[in-house]
């Protein structure tokens, strides 16, 4: 029996009708427009058909009249399904309870999200938020319009140009625009700049202060390079004295550099390992055991598969042992000597700066004794000499 | 009287051009394929079983014939008829 949605929502059943004058009931249900659906024979004096539920009550009296019994034998539509719901009242509770904890928990704040803060601490905006309201589990209808809470907001922290806050489900979003300060000069006291080492001025050039040593002057450690000290005795000021000077100092150096030199290297023989590769995960497959050598080195060589230029996730991998030995070679004087004067350049570099550059360099003594070179060296290096002495004005002197 | 009325009408729908069942209070079927058959203006059921539906008419009887032929649905005047449906005869 196909039924439309209406019929389904007043609900219908069907009924089994029997008795002799079941024309008669047909016609009589029929002119007082009961209606009667599907309509079948199933043998001389009973009958199948579907009745509306409305219906089913005002067919008594031509039921009675006719001789005729009714029997119900299916029950469809929603008035049937409600009373069998009614029977099932914690199936209906759960589904309502699903209903209401759903509407609840989005109706709730779950996340509070900052974005734009450089300088400005989340913590410190969330802090404000909260003050405001707005934090994880508040409800949504609880929340007070965003465009004034964000003009509090933007009050409340200092330095933000603008504050956002939007809403999206249950995730609110605090934007921030921070305002750009420039960054503040680091303070300083009075000073002069004064000499580092013992040298010989080639380059200055002071940019606050008043020089005190030209081009060419010898100076001595701790002699005042740029005065911080401006005026005379009467008036006298004191300021952050600041530039550049540069001098030629020497430095002695005493190089010791052996006449012999170890080397490191492979015996020749080696024990290699294979692995397979999966997914960035190594298998050793052979090769196991501890390594045989006493000094010895690991080479890795890995392979991995491809296909038509695509590199697959798997493939194999050679871990070659290979023993190695410390062996002592000679070497000549004159490799031994550059070897030695190389080793005082770098050092020299990285006392006195990037900058520094060596003018010139004189081998002043050298003897061979016991298998190591013995040198004495003097080198001439242009180098930033300048040190801070702060100027400490000590009142009514 | 009521033969003259009767002149009057047949004259009536001549002329005007009107259905006959309209004016002579006749029945109207409308059948599709063997499967469905619409019956309207007939004065209810007389007989009904899967194979034989008989049908009171203003004037007469109509006999439909079939295979499990079932009443879709019953109105005073319409009747839907749903099945096999083999042969329609009306006596007159």
């Amino acid at each position: 029996m196909r039924l439309s949605w209406l019929d389904k929502m007043r609900g219908v059943v069907t009924v089994r009708l029997r008795g002799n004058g079941l024309e008669s009931l047909m016609n009589a249900a029929a002119a007082d427009g009961l209606q009667l659906l599907s309509l079948r024979r199933t043998s001389l004096d009973e009958a199948l058909c579907g009745l509306r539920l409305q219906d089913l009550f005002r067919i008594r009296p031509y039921l009675r009249r006719t001789g005729c019994r009714l029997r119900i034998t299916g029950r469809h539509g929603l008035p049937f399904m409600l009373a069998k719901l009614e029977r099932r009242k914690f199936f209906v509770a759960g589904m309502l309870l699903f209903f209401v904890g759903m509407y609840l928990l989005s109706s709730l704040v779950w996340r509070v999200e900052v974005k734009g803060n450089d300088k400005i601490s989340a913590d410190l905006v969330l802090q404000a938020a909260r003050e405001e309201g707005i934090y994880p589990f508040q409800w949504s209808f609880r929340l007070q319009p965003f465009d004034a809470v964000s003009k509090r907001m933007a009050t409340k922290l200092p330095g933000t140009a603008w504050v956002g806050v939007q809403k999206h489900g249950t995730k609110v979003t605090i934007e921030l625009v921070e305002t750009t300060t420039p960054d503040a000069k680091p303070l300083m006291s009075p000073r002069h700049l004064i000499a580092s080492e013992d040298a010989v001025v080639t380059h200055i050039m002071a940019e606050t202060g008043r020089p005190v040593v030209r081009k060419n002057t010898r100076v001595k450690k701790g002699d005042v390079l740029i005065s911080g000290l401006l005026g005379d005795e009467e008036k006298e000021e004191t300021v952050v004295a600041d530039g550049t000077v540069k001098g030629l100092v020497w430095h002695e150096y005493n190089i010791v550099s052996p006449l012999t030199r170890t080397v490191k290297v492979y015996t020749g023989e080696r024990k290699v390992q294979w692995f397979a590769v999966v997914g960035g995960r190594a298998l050793q497959v052979s090769g196991f055991g501890s390594a045989p050598f006493g000094q010895y080195e690991k080479v890795r060589q890995e392979q991995q598969a491809a296909w038509r230029g695509i590199s697959l996730p798997f493939g194999r991998m050679k871990q070659s042992i290979m023993e190695t030995r410390l062996e002592k070679r000679p070497v000549t004087k004159e490799e031994a000597r550059a070897d030695g004067l190389l080793q005082a350049r770098a050092d020299i570099l990285t006392k006195a700066g990037e900058d520094a550059i060596i003018r010139d360099e004189n081998l002043l003594h050298e003897k061979t004794e016991n298998g190591k070179v013995y040198m004495k060296v003097l080198f001439e290096v242009e180098q930033s000499i300048t040190t801070e002495m702060p100027l400490v004005h000590i009142q009514g002197e | 009287m009521r033969r003259f009325g009767q002149k009057l009408r047949k004259w009536t729908a001549e002329v005007l051009d009107l259905p006959q069942d309209v004016v002579f209070d006749l029945p109207r079927m409308t059948m599709i394929g063997d499967r469905q058959l619409y019956i309207e203006n007939h004065r209810g059921v007389l007989h009904f079983s899967p194979e034989k539906l008989r049908l009171a008419l203003p004037s007469g009887e109509l006999e439909v014939l079939g295979q499990e032929l079932v009443i879709r649905g019953i109105w005073t005047e319409e009747v839907f008829i749903e099945g096999i449906i083999v042969q329609v005869q009306i006596n007159g």
